[in-house]
């Protein structure tokens, strides 16, 4: 009898400790139960932290909740217009689309997304315990609107930072070379001059040697937006033009004449500068966009380069897809003087921090069961195999994980420059016109690149397309 | 009356998908281009404004450039195609060792998507990893750029639609020339016509409909090219391969200026009907009148 006792004590204690354990312990499946049959999709570019939500995260989601998730990655322009298209005709394909923190101020202009600041707190139901918008970094604040609100999960953020190749930089021989026709000690660079000089001497150097190396990568393209980008969002700013040279307190000024500075000198010495590396790169550079000037690098053809940050991880360690494994420095920019005191006085930056989050459009069928998926990918524990598969950060206590910890160590400390550095970078301006003024102004950029019209005069036409452009669509009275 | 019912119920079917999926996006197109609409201006909504946006077509400088270099490129493209594509078909008509291999790989480009012809070209072209630009050099020291130079960019778009499209052509023409009447052939071998005169005076006569059949789809499909040549050069260097289909994409997607691309949809579609009728007034009609 004693013994009946005290077993039925020990299954009532048991089972009133499985009651009483953490709601969190079940919540996805709780959660999920509600949307069983449901199958989400989403559309995202296709890169490497996308990948790894559609092969690894949507897979452990779908065994939490039972709710399927369907991603669909493809090409940077294909995904914009397919999400803006369904966004626009309201039919509802895409439960969750990828929100470039460049195109986020045209979409929030149109009210396109969910608030998930708001929806979080209106249905607590839905609030993962394990989620949280505090355990962002810094970079979330891009996905807000003016009252702070999140309109994102951030899913990818990286800096396009100064990559070197550590094994030519550090060969004896290179260096005597170098010291020996320049005067100085080889390092890499902190100003356009010494970058210059570097770029010039391992061309030559290559050249003279019968190498396939040059001194620099150049994002180029001669009819790709890719170009573009380079030069406002990566070159720009290292000359203290920031913004694109379009003042928006000014009534969108773009042109020197009106108080903008997208023709002005400084962005004038930006475009020379930057022709001028160009026309020393690898002749495969006036095609390369993005994704091709990694692979330059990763080929082993160049010395140095400005690389968007989401390749880092593969060209440093993975022996399968780059041959300077093991060989890859980072660095900030080259910069003019006075331009890192902009950026820590917060009146400028140093370079472009890129990088995109998921949102929900309002016209999604399956808003509640979205937000939960999203919930899932911003949570810290599923942060740090993100971060080894992929080079991105976007939570903080990414930073302090072991693996994260012996990955930055493997990747020559890109995750402490983003981790200190990353104030010092900067997203797109906030502007709801983006892709309607880079396209109005592109195939004058075009035309510079291919030498049909001058740098100078290039510029002054940009400016005045940017103005005429902005006036047309209403934003410039 | 009641098999005349019977025939528009059979109809029906065909007219709806028709209407649905042609003529309704006609009418919509037609009304967006009368109207100044960008979704992320000041005022996204849109703006009725008469014919603004055709009277703005006709001071553009970058459409009437692209219009320019778009009919260069379906003259040189659909000529080369149809000269290959007569030539190829002629051959595959005799019979040769691995005829039926070479014809399985002459047709496999037709099958292809045309955003992965697009690819594979920029993979073969790109100086640093292509094989043209490798054997180019090796053989002739010739440097082919075509993200430089504008000459070779339009060169390589123009190879790149006859490699695509020209098996379409032979697979027409084989068609055509297997249905020829043998008696008009022999006669004129009695008579003792030379190869060039029964090529001229009968043949190209006879396969005449077929042909014009094929350029008016070749001429509308190379008129309308956007995904191969803007995976290949994004219209590029400069605006050397900004083809008309590219520059609307352009207008459309990125720039979301709906009306005006619409409105040069429109005149495209203007142009490919008044091209087409052109040609077969010129080259049909007056047969049909003499028949």
């Amino acid at each position: 009898m004693n013994y009946a006792l005290k077993a039925s004590a020990l299954a009532l204690t048991l089972s009133l400790a499985t009651t009483a354990s953490p709601a969190w312990a079940d919540f996805w499946s709780d959660a999920g139960a509600k949307f069983k049959g449901v199958t989400l999709h989403g559309v995202t570019e296709s890169t490497p932290p996308s990948n790894y939500i559609r092969n690894v995260l949507a897979p452990e989601f779908e065994k939490k909740t039972g709710i399927k998730v369907d991603i669909e990655t493809t090409s940077w322009d294909q995904m914009y217009d397919k999400a803006i298209k369904d966004m626009e005709a309201k039919t509802g394909i895409y439960d969750m689309v990828y929100i470039e923190q460049d195109i986020i101020y045209s979409y929030l202009a149109r009210n396109f997304l969910v608030d998930i600041t708001k929806t979080l707190k209106d249905q607590p139901d839905l609030k993962a315990p394990t989620y949280d918008d505090a355990n962002f970094t810094s970079f979330a604040d891009y996905f807000k609107d003016a009252s702070g609100d999140l309109f994102g999960v951030p899913m990818e953020a990286f800096l396009k930072a100064y990559l070197y190749r550590k094994d030519l930089f550090e060969d004896p021989k290179i260096k005597e070379a170098f010291k020996k026709e320049t005067g100085k000690d080889l390092k890499p660079a902190t100003t356009h001059a010494e970058y210059t000089e570097i770029a010039e001497f391992f061309t030559k150097y290559g050249k003279d040697n019968g190498m396939e190396l040059w001194g620099t990568t150049a994002q180029a393209h001669t009819g790709h937006p890719a170009s573009w980008y380079e030069f406002f969002e990566s070159i720009a700013p290292t000359f203290g033009v920031y913004n694109w040279g379009i003042d928006a307190k000014n009534n969108y000024a773009a042109t020197v004449e009106h108080g903008g500075a997208m023709n002005g000198d400084k962005a004038k010495a930006a475009l020379k500068y930057w022709l001028h590396l160009r026309d020393i790169a690898p002749p495969e550079s006036t095609q390369s966009t993005w994704t091709e000037t990694a692979t330059t690098f990763a080929a082993g053809r160049v010395a140095q380069g400005l690389i968007y940050g989401e390749n880092a991880a593969w060209i440093a360690s993975d022996p399968a897809q780059s041959k300077v494994v093991g060989q890859v420095g980072f660095a900030l920019p080259p910069l003019e003087p006075g331009v890192l005191d902009d950026a820590k006085a917060g009146k400028g930056y140093i370079g472009y921090y890129d990088g995109g989050a998921f949102g929900v459009p309002v016209t999604s069928k399956n808003k509640e069961a979205s937000l939960l998926f999203l919930e899932f990918i911003g949570q810290n524990e599923v942060q740090p195999d993100w971060a080894i598969a992929a080079p991105r950060i976007t939570n903080k206590a990414t930073f302090d994980d072991p693996k994260v910890k012996e990955m930055d160590v493997k990747l020559g400390g890109f995750y402490t420059m983003l981790k200190d550095d990353g104030k010092l970078f900067a997203g797109a301006p906030p502007y709801p016109f983006h892709a309607q003024v880079r396209e109005a102004t592109a195939p004058i950029f075009y035309d510079i690149l291919t030498g049909k019209i001058g740098p100078d005069e290039g510029l002054d036409q940009m400016a005045a397309k940017a103005e005429e452009e902005l006036t047309s669509l209403g934003y410039r009275k | 009356m009641h098999s005349q019912k019977l025939g528009w119920l059979l109809l029906s079917p065909t007219i709806v998908i028709l209407g649905l999926f042609g003529i309704f996006p006609f009418i919509y197109v037609l009304w967006v281009s009368f109207h100044s609409w960008n979704p992320f201006a000041a005022n996204p909504g849109m703006i009725f404004n008469w014919a603004e946006n055709y009277r703005r077509l006709v001071f553009d400088p970058q459409f009437l450039a692209s219009l320019g270099i778009t009919l260069t490129f379906v003259f040189f493209a659909v000529v080369s195609e149809l000269v290959l594509g007569y030539i190829l078909a002629q051959a595959l008509l005799k019979d040769f060792p691995g005829k039926a291999v070479f014809r399985t790989i002459h047709t496999l480009p037709l099958i292809m998507a045309p955003i992965i012809v697009g690819s594979v070209w920029k993979l073969m072209t790109t100086p640093s990893i292509g094989i043209i630009p490798y054997l180019l050099r090796s053989w002739f020291g010739y440097d082919l750029n075509i993200g430089q130079s504008a000459v070779a960019a339009f060169t390589v778009t123009v190879i790149m639609d006859i490699w695509h499209w020209t098996p379409l052509v032979t697979l027409s023409l084989i068609a055509a020339l297997v249905s020829l009447p043998s008696d008009p052939f022999e006669q004129a071998q009695i008579d003792g016509a030379g190869k060039s005169q029964i090529f001229w005076h009968i043949t190209l006569p006879l396969i005449r409909p077929a042909m014009l059949a094929t350029v008016f789809i070749r001429l509308m499909d190379a008129l309308r090219t956007v995904d191969e040549v803007l995976m290949l050069t994004g219209g590029g260097p400069g605006s050397s391969t900004r083809y008309i289909g590219v520059h609307i994409f352009k207008e459309v997607f990125p720039k979301t200026n709906y009306g005006y691309g619409s409105a040069i949809s429109v005149i495209v579609l203007y142009l490919t009907i008044v091209v087409c009728w052109l040609l077969y007034v010129g080259l049909i009609a007056p047969r049909v009148k003499r028949g």
